[in-house]
This record gives C-alpha cells, structure tokens and sequence, in this order.
C-alpha cells in the first residue's frame, strides 16, 4: 500500500491539488453556506479528471506496461484499484478541506441564522461529501476509462472535460433534470429535503460499477 | 527449453511489414539478435513476449503454440527487458523490485532473497535506498534486467541490455546473464557485437525483417574468411578512392599512414593481407554482400 501511495501520489500533484481547492475556495463567491455544494462539486469533479487520468496510463507512457503484460491480470487490476482508491480518498479529504475553506475565506450565513427548513449544518456537510464522494469516483473511473481506452492521458483528460462542460450548464439542467450527473449542483439548495438529486448519483454509480467492469477488458486489450 | 519460429509475418495497420516470412529456432542458452536499426528485431522480441499477435505464421514455446488462450502459460515462462523503460520514479531501488515481484506472483519472502541476490550481482547493493529517479542510466538498466529476472523466467528476452553502460557494468551483465542462461533460454538483441562475441555461441542477423543468417558465431566467422583484408595508404585521397570502391569496416591513422580494414570477396588491387576476422566484420561483410 505504502509504495502505491508513493506512485498514485507525487508530490506535484498533491501541491497542484492543493493550490486548486485554495484557490476555489478564495474567488469562488457564495452567500449561502448550502451554496458550497454548488461550487465544490463540479471544482472537484474537474480536479478528479485529471488527477486520476495517469492513474493506469503511466504505465504505457513510461513502456512498464510491456513488461506487466507478463503478470498475472487479477494482480494489475487490483494495482489499478488500489491506485483508483487512493487517489479517490485523497481527493475527498481534500473536499472536505474545502468546505472548511469555503467557510473560512467566503463567511457565508449559516443555516442556523435562516428561517428554519433548511436542515442543520453538520447533515448539510455529510451529505455534500457524500455526494461529492460519488462524482469523485464518478469522474476518476471516467478518465481513467478513457484515458486507458486511448492509451492516452490527454484524451482521458479531454473527453472529461467535454462531458463536464456540456453537463455543467444550463443546457444539462433543462435537459437532464435530476439525471444530470450534476444533480446535486442544480437542486434546490434552499429545500433541503429535496432528495430529487439521487438519480443523478445513481447514474454515476451504474456508470462506475459498468467502468469496474469493463477494466480487465480494456487492460487486456490496450494495456 | 527452445523456441521455434515458423513463417512469421508481422504487418503494422499502416501497411508496414516489420518481418517477413521469417523461420527461425532458439535452442537453450544465450542466443544474440543482431539487426540493424528498423530490421525487425524488437517485433520480434514483442511478439515473443505476446505484445504484439503476428499477422501470420506459428510461434511454439516448448510445444505450446502462441495463441491466446496459452498466454497465460507462455507468459508464467517469459520474462522481459524492453529497450526503453521507465521505472517508478519516487520509489527507491528496494521498493520498485518488490513492487513488480509482488505484481508478478513471487511470495515475499522468496521475492526478497532473489533482490538481494541479484543486486549483489549487479553491485547495485549500496545503491537500493537511493530513488529510482536519483539512478544513472547504466543503474536502471540494472535495474531492469533484476526485475526481468526477478521471477526466474525459462526463457529471458532482453533488448539491448547494455545500452548506457560503461565497460566494467556490461561485463558485469554479460557474465550474469551467461550464468542465468544455465538450463534457460537467453534471447538477447543487441547493436554491440563485442557484446555478442563475448556471451553467444549461437546468433541470427536480421535485416529488413528477414533472417540473412541463423547459425553458430564460428560459422558465421568462417563464412568472412578471407574476405577480410588489411592494408595502409599513405594519403587521404586514397583512402577515400578505396572506400568508394570497397566496404570498410575500419579507418585509423598509423604512423605510415592510413590503416584500412577492407571487407571484399576477391582480394583489392592494392598492397594488403588477409586479416584476422572478427564478429563485427563478419557481421558488417554478411549484411553487405
């Protein structure tokens, strides 16, 4: 595990992670505390593109692949996993740091301050990690997928970014609806116990176990 | 363990045919690969190593023919060296080769004995708490050929193993791998045919992704015998009128003049004497006949 941290992690992608949720969190402007959702997600889900588009694809890059062709295929997809996990759980701290920044640079009015039916702070916050935690894997999975499919982080990165910018818009919203992988980013933040955003989350959930799925294929393949 | 290669074709998407029909047999030991750049011996070496499906042809590794469904047992048996490889960078010399032994099945504790041993062997010992990216050239080739070794393969592929490596390093790996080719089939693909001259008996010459010559390193001499011819000019417009007229292998300036090493099958209309063949004339005398 410590030598897959070792490789999932370099220093200079922790920094530029980093830097990223510093900087979001200081020019990304919100009133709202049920507002940091909003903003956190689709930063984050960006930052999962391309932190995790190397993820199997340094490996072709740096021509290792042409000797783990040689391993055994169980052992490599759970490297891949492994790498995937880490990473993802990175990312997700790094969320939640996030949302502290949000607070702490940004001074938004607090659910408590509101009239009620808004929900409390502490639940806000678990369920925005939560989600935040399925648009994670959501985006990782994604780029690896493609990135592996390509044999090329460039594409990985690409095809996410194209997605996020048409799923990211109004266009998605009006559209998509709550099956908008960004469900979460266009709810209703003021009804807090508007749950509609779930499908969206479920699409991405089907998506990543499909992604999963398909992995030792696609290794086989083009690895 | 042998290997037998029968009218292998290899064509690339964009039409390229990188070998042609070619028939060869690997028997065991050290077998070297010589081949000019773009001769087809690293596709070979990766349709070997079950990268690359041939187009056409058989492959057979001791009666298992190269077919998907063997890839599992063919590639339990191989182990790998390519010639440009990059290992994990923030991880130390230790770390990186238990890495891939875990990655390829090996159990701990076996896994480790086999490190120490083989970073003895290439004196890479002191060397295995430094990071791989903090490595000469020469060091990650090292370290490449122990990972390549790491699961004791019966058949050992490795392209250009001496690549970046002084002297003293590449008599280090040419003495191992002579040692591991022991009951093992070593195949190994070089431009350096001192290299050769000093670990193979037996060797193939590639070009254009044809085999020119299959056989052992005395027969391949004996076919350059007397073909071989030295001779010294006295100025360097000679020298150039010779080159034009002759293949030469060798140009060095003597005291009385130029020393030319001259590749011809009739001997050359000027003062010279038959020469001592070495591997690289007839290696140079082959391709160019």
């Amino acid at each position: 595990m410590r030598k897959e941290i070792k490789i999932a992690l370099p220093l200079s992608k922790i920094i530029y992670a980093l830097f990223f949720i510093v900087i979001m969190s200081l020019i990304c402007g919100i009133s709202v505390s049920y507002e940091i959702g909003s903003k956190l997600e689709p930063a984050m889900a960006i930052l999962a593109a391309a932190f995790c588009a190397d993820t199997y694809v340094q490996e072709v890059t740096s021509r290792r692949s042409e000797i783990e062709r040689l391993y055994p295929m169980k052992k490599r997809i759970c490297s891949v996993g492994t790498r995937l996990l880490i990473q993802e759980l990175f990312l997700l701290l790094l969320a939640a740091a996030g949302y502290g920044l949000f607070l702490l640079f940004q001074k938004p009015i607090l659910l408590s301050v509101l009239p009620t039916g808004n929900g409390d702070e502490i639940t806000q916050f678990f369920v925005c990690l939560a989600a935040v935690a399925v648009t994670l894997c959501f985006w990782g999975i994604l780029s690896n997928t493609l990135a592996c499919l390509f044999r090329s982080l460039w594409f990985g990165f690409g095809g996410c970014l194209l997605l996020w910018l048409i799923t990211n818009s109004t266009f998605g919203d009006r559209h998509l609806g709550s099956w908008n992988i960004f469900s979460y980013t266009f709810r209703d933040a003021e009804n807090s116990g508007d749950f509609s955003w779930l499908a969206g989350k479920g699409v991405c959930i089907v998506f990543c176990i499909a992604a999963c799925a398909i992995l030792p294929k696609l290794l086989k393949r083009r690895g | 363990m042998s290997i037998q290669i029968n009218d292998l074709t290899v064509t690339f998407k964009n039409k390229v045919t990188a070998i042609d029909h070619a028939n060869l047999e690997i028997p065991s030991g050290i077998f070297g690969l010589l081949g000019e750049n773009g001769a087809g011996k690293t596709t070979l070496m990766r349709v070997l190593t079950t990268i690359l499906a041939p187009t056409s042809g058989t492959v057979m590794l001791d009666g298992i023919q190269y077919h998907e469904k063997n890839y599992a047992k063919i590639q339990k048996r191989i182990g790998y060296l390519p010639q440009e490889i990059d290992l994990y960078p923030n991880l130390t010399v230790q770390e990186c080769l238990e890495y891939l032994g875990d990655l390829a099945g090996i159990p701990k504790p076996l896994c480790k004995e086999r490190i120490q041993y083989y970073l003895e062997k290439t004196s890479l010992t002191e060397h295995r708490r430094k990071k791989m990216r903090q490595l000469s050239g020469g060091m990650k080739r090292r370290v490449g050929l122990i990972q390549a070794l790491l699961s004791e393969p019966a058949f050992l592929i490795i392209d250009e193993p001496t690549t970046g490596l002084d002297p003293e390093e590449r008599i280090r790996i040419r003495n191992l791998l002579v040692d591991f080719s022991e009951n093992r089939t070593v195949l190994f693909s070089t431009h350096v045919v001192e290299d050769l001259a000093a670990t193979c008996n037996q060797l193939a010459v590639m070009k254009k992704g044809h085999f020119l010559y299959a056989g052992s390193v005395q027969e391949l001499l004996d076919h350059a015998d007397g073909c071989v011819w030295d001779c010294m000019v006295k100025d360097p417009a000679e020298a150039r009128s010779l080159e034009q007229k002759y293949r030469v292998s060798s140009k060095q300036y003597a005291e009385g003049g130029i020393q030319m090493r001259i590749l011809s099958r009739l001997k050359p209309k000027i003062p010279c004497r038959p020469a001592h063949v070495t591997l690289e004339d007839a290696y140079i005398y082959l391709t160019n006949e």
